[in-house]
């Protein structure tokens, strides 16, 4: 393949449905300052997405937009094949759209135990959230009554995971979980990701450290200057990684 | 003599360390990177060498002079100046007003001779190429060419080095290749530029030296050449592959 | 000992009521992102209306209170939060603090019209007066004691919501990130509301349980400050902790009777300085707060726009200002030109506020103070001649406008570190304790070494005679007048010039961004000082002019809620625009007063129709509070939107001139006698509103630009485009237009429905 496949079409023979999560020519932006000038992107059902790029490129801006966070100025936003363009974010929480935003998705002066009761405003009972949680990741059943902000950054990432994990989405989207953690922690991290995906969960994933995820990913797309310029499979974004990121 | 040097700056928020023991040097004449993923303390650095932020330990050096201490705007009268990362424009001014009230300041601040603050804004809004968005909003125009508004603004205050905080992020490729032609103008004219940017190409082109932060620590410094073939450099960019199944 | 333990139980007491409105306004102002200015008027009204079932209607008590309580302070607190303080998303600080300061005038014009207070009401103690126990040789009520026991059972409560529900875990959340809590599927909007309304159901609280305490007398304007203290305690939380916020309470309460305790009595100024003592806490409180850092452009996205004219107009302006005043004095009678010129002056104090708020973007919340600092320095030194020949001399003013300007660089002081909200509550509280402490103080003052006396505001009220300049003689009412209209529009041009020059470049630079300034060098100290100094100096000089215009003045010519009406019809005329300091000035000094005693004049003229005419007045006081309120549907003000209006006038010149010559015809109608100063007034008003629309309907493509006018003759019959159109829709439209918010289809089809119903 090349790299003149058009990201629609490159999405399609993994994807013979429709995609649960499809953007269209969607345009966004902060007030008078446009971000995204005409993104396309599909997360076919089950599949684990990489969004790749660097920073400045609309990664986050892309996520907040699914999460409900950044209105659509123009195109479609569409979930499960319906325009749901104008949703709230807390609407898309309890449509089973969970979002781990960039920086630790946490209440950093809440206790472990208080931010996943909040994780319940999406409707799933605290036995299980919490059941979930302390499975997975054992140390914060340790630290259920310490503040979030105490912890770790690693213990932190894992707390903003437990959340997708015990509220059992239909759609996580994940941002820059490797930001500012150690090596090993971010593996961990995405051997919990890679997890979820095997379970059959679809997952969004924008992260600038393009080899983390590429292995665990079914399709990557590159995003620059608010456009998606690139769509494949991981092997055949790999090639192009330093062209982007070191400027060849 | 590098005009502007930072000495084992450290910076901690909370209990989270953002900067630990970073020293960079930025030469006159020169375009000097200063590269590295998100959150690896780069603007933090800027702020720090600004005033904007106080270190908890290290020096900040001006042309050989301690300004660890110093408020931001007596730095900017010391021939510091900056552009941010995110847009800090006078919103409530024209194009034309917002490089032109750098002037003012220059003026009131009766730091050198009086300076003809129309014609000198003039003068800047040629080099820059902005003529044809001099009498708009500022709100108005393109992220991209507020950008270089920013620029030509700091360049009113006639510093001796200056800060560009992503100043090609929004750009369109081929504004961002006039602004690169631009930068090494502003160098060769003596100005010492130290530049934050990911649109790494852009700095690969332009740089002469380059530091990469990770972590908040240097992780690497080097010409263009070097910091490419560094191993560490494109484990820190890419990240690693151990451990992933 | 006695006295101690007696005046600790009492402090207690107190500052677990403080503690209890202070907790409402932590809670609101976390969840909502709002600063109630109005906590204190919503304690007030739930204070009278307690009075009203309880005494009024004498419902028995637990009845009274759980209706209170129970039933219309929360409904007040969620209905406030879901009409007006929801849509205040996205607007300046200014904008929102104006706007609860609307509300609170509102509330407290309100309990004027239902509860007439010359009447006197007392809310008795729970259980009487006799009713408690008997404690170290003092009694404590039952009240006091359920006050206490109130308190505490409020602090245990809300500490129990916050950590043992999950709506209260999620307001914590809220403080640290509302966009978080959405994505855990909560609506950050319901909580706001359940806020409010707790937040008000607290106040209501507060109120009911302080009034018997205080004394039992029911008043407005005293229970309405009951905010001051609470703002007072809220600070030792910075807004935030609940727990520190009633230990501030508590520190306050205690303070408070300890110096009514242990103050010599011969100190004459010790009960001023018990009732200030809140004030200078907050005052101190706010300048020890750990310095915020540099912040940039937070208000980037904000909605609010200005235009700035050039010198030229601004002269053009000044001319016609003057012109356009000599024409009218053709029509008035004497106390007419009284009345206008207190007008002009309340606008040349309103001047100060252009300057500081709308240029510079700091905000004060004592402008009239301002200017009663220049009136007392006139007083004490710038009379000369005693009698009908005494006059206010020139070297008088020009000391009194110094000194003020002296003073605004010490209120400065607190605003070289605080922005936003906390400078507007640092200036309050000077408001307050400038009131309190400078111009309640009527008793003299023995001073120890010269062996002489001395009081502010000897006997509660201060001749200040006509200004005398060399041969002008402000004696007379025509020179007065034109007087006040020349130094307006001096001062008006005056500040368009700056406004156009480096410095009001870079003021309006620093509002922009202080972080950009600093790292351009420019000294944000040098500069802010300057600013309100230059600021102080114009209230001080309008506040001697206006002193001079009433001639006597009492302490409540410049309490803090005239300030407080002042810039807010400053604001909702347009803060950034000279006409607005006119606009807002006449309506402040003249405009509802006048039209109150006109409808009350009506009243007791036609006593048939008697209660009409009163409730129309009543209406036309509480008025301003609603447009204040309204504020955050077009947060640029009137001034903006009439002249964006007419910036597209300029392509149909004809329509102009037939408006100029209506306008004319009008004018010389009243000077004939055939038609009366109400019609010319009413006729002009509609003339200046109408002329748009008039506009619009003959040279649509000026308004809307011709590729509009074409795509909207495509859609709707030729005959009916522009005609039927509401004149606000097409405003709104417009201003829309100006702040990049495009006509969506479905605003389009509204356009079109509205257009069609008629026809």
């Amino acid at each position: 393949m090349s790299s003149t496949i058009s990201p629609a079409g490159s999405a399609a023979p993994v994807a013979p449905d429709e995609p649960l999560l499809e953007l269209v020519g969607v345009r966004a932006g902060y007030g008078a300052i446009e971000v995204l000038h005409g993104v396309d992107l599909r997360v076919p059902p089950g599949a684990l997405v990489a969004l790749l790029g660097p920073n400045g490129g609309g990664k986050t801006t892309t996520l907040k937009l699914c999460a409900g966070l950044v209105p659509v100025t123009d195109g479609e936003f569409r979930l499960a094949g319906r325009v749901v363009n104008g949703v709230t974010a807390n609407q898309l929480a309890r449509l089973g759209v969970c979002s781990v935003p960039e920086g630790r998705g946490i209440f950093p002066n809440l206790t472990v135990r208080e931010n996943l009761w909040l994780a319940t405003g999406t409707g799933k009972r605290m036995e299980s959230i919490e059941a979930a949680a302390y499975r997975r990741f054992p140390i914060l059943g340790e630290r259920r009554r310490q503040l979030a902000g105490t912890l770790s950054g690693g213990e932190q990432q894992m707390l903003s995971l437990a959340r997708a994990l015990g509220t059992d989405p239909t759609l996580l989207l994940l941002d820059e979980l490797s930001l500012g953690l150690a090596p090993i922690v971010v593996a961990q991290m995405y051997e919990t990701v890679r997890q979820l995906a095997a379970e059959g969960l679809s997952i969004l994933v924008a992260e600038q450290f393009a080899r983390t995820v590429l292995p665990i990913a079914q399709l990557a797309a590159i995003m620059l200057h608010g456009r998606i310029v690139r769509v494949g499979t991981p092997s055949e974004i790999e090639e192009d990684l330093s062209t982007t990121y070191l400027g060849g | 003599m590098p005009l502007l040097e930072t000495a084992a700056v450290s910076v901690r928020f909370g209990g989270n360390v953002a900067l630990s023991g970073v020293s960079i040097a930025v030469e006159p004449n020169t375009v000097t990177g200063l590269i590295g993923p998100n959150g690896a303390g780069k603007t933090t650095l800027f702020n720090v060498i600004t005033g904007l932020q106080r270190p908890a330990a290290g020096h900040v050096l001006l042309s050989g002079a301690d300004v660890t201490h110093m408020s931001p705007y007596k730095r900017a009268q010391r021939g510091l100046a900056r552009t941010f990362q995110r847009l800090e424009l006078f919103i409530s001014l024209s194009v034309r007003d917002n490089i032109r009230v750098a002037g003012d300041m220059r003026n009131a601040s009766r730091r050198g001779p009086r300076i003809d603050v129309g014609r000198e804004a003039d003068r800047v809004i040629e080099l820059t190429g902005l003529a044809d968005v001099a009498g708009r909003d500022v709100a108005e125009i393109p992220t991209g060419r507020a950008r270089v508004v920013e620029l030509a603004r700091a360049l009113m205050t006639d510093p001796k080095v200056l800060l560009l905080d992503e100043p090609a992020s929004g750009q369109t490729e081929q504004e961002t290749e006039t602004f690169g032609e631009l930068l090494r103008r502003l160098a060769g004219d003596g100005l010492a530029i130290c530049l934050v940017e990911h649109d790494v190409s852009l700095v690969m082109q332009v740089c002469s030296t380059i530091y990469v932060l990770d972590y908040g620590a240097v992780l690497a410094s080097g010409t263009p050449a070097e910091i490419r073939e560094d191993p560490a450099v494109i484990t820190a960019y890419l990240g690693t592959t151990e451990g992933v199944a | 000992m006695h006295t101690f333990v007696e005046f600790t139980i009492f402090g207690l007491i107190l500052g677990g009521v403080y503690g209890i409105a202070a907790s409402g306004l932590v809670l609101t102002y976390n969840t909502s992102g709002i600063f109630n200015f109005a906590h204190g008027a919503e304690a007030m009204l739930g204070a009278f209306l307690y009075w009203q079932v309880r005494f009024g209607w004498h419902w028995p008590a637990p009845l009274a209170l759980l209706f209170v309580l129970g039933v219309f302070g929360p409904l007040m607190g969620g209905v406030l939060y879901l009409l007006i303080m929801r849509g205040l998303r996205d607007t300046a600080e200014v904008t929102k603090i104006v706007v609860s300061v609307a509300l609170m005038l509102g509330m407290l014009y309100l309990s004027v019209w239902i509860w007439n207070p010359s009447t006197p009401r007392t809310d008795e103690k729970f259980f009487g007066s006799r009713s408690g126990v008997h404690l170290f040789g003092t009694i404590v009520t039952t009240h006091e004691m359920i006050a206490l026991a109130a308190a505490v059972v409020i602090a245990v409560g809300l500490r129990m919501l916050f950590y043992r529900t999950r709506a209260g875990v999620a307001m914590r959340g809220a403080v640290d990130d509302p966009n978080l809590l959405q994505l855990n599927g909560h609506n950050p909007e319901r909580l706001a509301a359940f806020s409010w309304a707790l937040g008000a159901f607290l106040a209501v609280l507060a109120g009911v349980l302080i009034t018997p305490i205080s004394g039992g007398a029911v008043e407005a304007n005293a229970l309405t400050l009951l905010v001051i203290d609470a703002f007072a305690a809220a600070m030792f939380g910075r807004l935030r902790s609940v727990p520190r916020t009633f230990v501030g309470a508590v520190v306050l309460g205690l303070a408070n009777n300890y110096v009514a305790a242990y103050f010599p009595k011969t100190w004459s100024w010790a009960s001023n300085f018990r009732i200030s003592l809140p004030m200078i806490t907050l005052f101190l409180v706010l300048i020890v707060l750990p310095q915020d850092r540099l912040r940039g452009a937070s208000i980037q996205r904000s909605r609010e726009r200005s235009r700035v004219p050039s010198v030229r107009t601004a002269a053009i302006a000044g001319v016609a200002l003057v012109t356009v005043v000599i024409l009218l004095r053709q029509l008035m009678v004497d106390s007419d030109i009284t009345a206008l010129t207190i007008g002009l002056t309340f606008a040349v104090i309103a001047l100060s506020l252009t300057l500081l708020t709308g240029y510079a973007g700091e905000m004060n919340l004592a402008a009239v103070s301002f200017g009663a600092i220049g009136t007392l320095i006139v007083f004490h030194l710038g009379v000369h001649g005693h009698g009908l020949a005494a006059r206010t001399t020139i070297g008088g003013i020009l000391l009194g406008v110094l000194v003020t300007a002296v003073v605004g660089a010490i209120v400065a002081l607190p605003a070289l570190r605080l922005r936003g909200l906390y400078l507007a509550l640092a200036t309050m509280a000077f408001a307050v304790f400038m009131t309190a402490m400078v111009l309640h103080d009527g008793q003299p003052h023995k001073l120890p070494l010269l062996h002489s006396s001395f009081s502010f505001f000897p006997l509660g009220t201060m001749i200040i005679p006509a200004p005398k300049v060399g041969p002008i003689d402000l004696q007379d009412g025509t020179t007065f007048l034109m007087t006040a209209t020349v130094v307006f529009a001096l001062i008006g041009t005056g500040l368009i010039a700056l406004r156009n020059s480096s410095f009001g470049r870079r003021l309006t630079a620093m509002k922009d961004s202080p972080a950009a300034s600093a790292t351009l060098g420019q000294n944000l100290i040098k500069l802010k000082l300057s600013v309100f100094m230059l600021s102080a100096a114009i209230a001080g000089l309008g506040g001697i002019l206006m002193s001079a215009a009433f001639t006597s003045v009492t302490p409540d010519h410049f309490s803090v809620f005239v300030s407080l009406a002042l810039l807010m019809l400053v604001v909702v005329s347009g803060i950034t625009y000279v006409t607005g300091a006119l606009l807002g000035g006449l309506l402040a000094g003249v405009g509802f007063s006048l039209i109150v005693a006109t409808f009350n004049a009506l009243s007791l003229e036609h006593a048939s129709l008697h209660g009409l005419f009163a409730m129309l007045a009543h209406l036309a006081a509480v008025a301003p509070a609603l447009i204040g309120i309204g504020l955050g549907r077009s947060p640029s003000g009137s001034v903006h939107d009439i002249v964006e209006s007419y910036r597209h006038m300029r392509d149909a010149k004809g329509v102009l001139l037939g408006g100029a010559i209506t306008e004319a015809a009008v004018y010389l109608l009243t000077l004939g006698g055939i038609v009366t100063n109400w019609w010319f007034a009413i006729l002009t008003v509609v003339v200046i509103l109408l002329l748009p629309v008039v506009g619009q309907m003959v040279k649509p493509e000026a308004f809307l630009g011709e590729a509009e006018v074409a795509r909207r003759r495509a859609e709707v019959p030729l005959a009916l485009v522009g005609i039927d159109t509401p004149y606000t829709r097409q405003m709104r439209d417009e201003i829309d237009r100006a702040l990049g918010m495009e006509i969506t289809p479905e605003l389009a089809a509204s356009i079109l429905e509205s257009t069609d119903a008629p026809a």
